[in-house]
């Protein structure tokens, strides 16, 4: 009887473990695109300054800071920016705004960068279910605002075409 | 889980309550050797059946047999085929397939001098053959910027997939009516192996019922039987057995 109760309470016990229902925020998912940002004349890393990226169509812009106010938006001094790729088609377009909301020198710039790739979906867990992962099939495409007002980026290479991790740097842009 | 437990709980009660009931009123009849009869029982899991009637995403049959060896060894098996769709957080699938396992119990239990009540220890090694289809799944993304793509309709079959499990069987059978038996069993399984789909996970095996991260799962059934007498042994002095 006892042999039996220490089996049956086990059984329970085993019943009632479910780590698995919740997906652990380690888990690496649906990686994000790398740009990392490079001075067009000496090539070393540069920082950006009051940049904003907006996806086309989208109404505001990615959020880079934990700031409560509008400042949010802007990336600062950082030379590195992690934007999302939209899982549901395989185009993203990005309006990139250099010295966001200045009226004096440097004044603010805008530019469109159209990213094309291949999408491959990946199961990981019960908890956390699929993943998507990106692969770039050309050189990204960097247009003029709709307003023309110029082009702020250089250049554009890609490092890594294959965006499965958020290790390291997809794209890099070269601006002065 | 939650309600499962209740359930497991409530029916383990029900089975012990009658258990003991029936060892008061048969306390009287005890010169005859009904304890010693030997045969075939054989039933149904009446869960799965009945959750097929008021679970519209499941329909299930198990069919359970033993046959007496020796004193207190019992040969077992239970045969089954489910088809279960799973509404998970990230999933939509279906599991479909048929599974049988086989194996023994022994009876710990002392009856009163004709009854035939078991409390039973046993162990089991099982094998499914299934299907998963996944029905609809979710892409996880951290990035909440782009609005959350709905569930992507899928459809897609993985057949000819396969499993093999050890289950440690702990449960009672309470002779409730003359060859009638009324039995509860849970299960503890440990999975030896797992053919899983490429791109997926076997979330749930038929049989086995739904999968952890690591090999164990649980189980149990709620059986009715008949008890189909084939032969006796009649006990002698020395307290061997021979057969009649």
């Amino acid at each position: 009887m006892k042999k039996l109760l220490t089996v049956l309470s086990f059984g329970f016990f085993f019943l009632s473990c479910e780590k698995d229902d919740l997906c652990d925020a380690n888990t690496p998912t649906t990686p994000k695109l790398v740009l990392e940002f490079f001075d067009a004349s000496t090539n070393v890393a540069k920082n950006v300054s009051n940049l904003k990226v907006i996806a086309d169509g989208s109404p505001e812009g990615i959020i880079f800071t934990t700031a409560t106010d509008a400042t949010k938006y802007l990336a600062n001094g950082v030379s590195t920016i992690k934007i999302p790729l939209k899982t549901s088609s395989d185009l993203t377009k990005y309006r990139m705004i250099m010295n966001f909301g200045r009226t004096t020198a440097p004044l603010s710039n805008e530019d469109i960068i159209e990213f094309k790739y291949v999408r491959n979906e990946l199961y990981l867990s019960r908890a956390c279910g699929y993943k998507t992962l990106f692969e770039l099939t050309s050189l990204p495409i960097r247009t003029d605002a709709v307003t023309p007002d110029g082009l702020w980026i250089q250049n554009i290479t890609v490092s890594q075409p294959k965006i499965d991790t958020e290790n390291e740097t997809h794209i890099k842009i070269y601006f002065n | 889980m939650k309600p499962i437990l209740k359930y497991t709980l409530t029916n383990l009660f029900i089975v012990l309550i009658s258990l003991s009931a029936h060892s008061q009123d048969k306390k009287k009849d005890s010169l005859s050797p009904r304890g010693d009869q030997y045969g075939l029982r054989v039933g149904s899991d009446i869960y799965k059946l009945t959750k097929s009637f008021y679970e519209k995403d499941y329909q299930g049959l198990e069919l359970v047999a033993d046959y007496r060896l020796t004193k207190n060894y019992f040969l077992a098996a239970e045969i089954g085929n489910e088809n279960k769709t799973t509404d998970d957080d990230r999933f939509n699938f279906t599991a479909k397939g048929t599974y049988l396992k086989v194996g023994f119990d022994y009876n710990s239990y002392e009856n009163w001098l004709d009854m035939r009540n078991l409390l039973h220890l046993g162990l089991r090694y099982s094998a499914s053959t299934f299907s998963q289809k996944i029905n609809n799944y979710k892409l996880y993304n951290t990035s909440t910027y782009f609005q959350e793509a709905n569930p992507i309709i899928s459809g897609q079959k993985f057949d000819g997939l396969s499993a093999q499990w050890l289950e440690i069987v702990g449960g009672v059978k309470a002779e409730v009516l003359h060859n009638i038996f009324l039995g509860f069993s849970v299960r503890i399984n440990y999975l030896i192996s797992n053919a899983k789909p490429d791109n997926f996970d076997n979330l749930y095996i038929p049989g086995f019922d739904r999968t952890y991260d690591g090999k164990f799962g649980a189980s149990f059934n709620y059986t009715i039987s008949y008890f189909l007498p084939i032969y006796k042994k009649k006990r002698i002095a020395n307290g061997q057995e021979i057969k009649k």
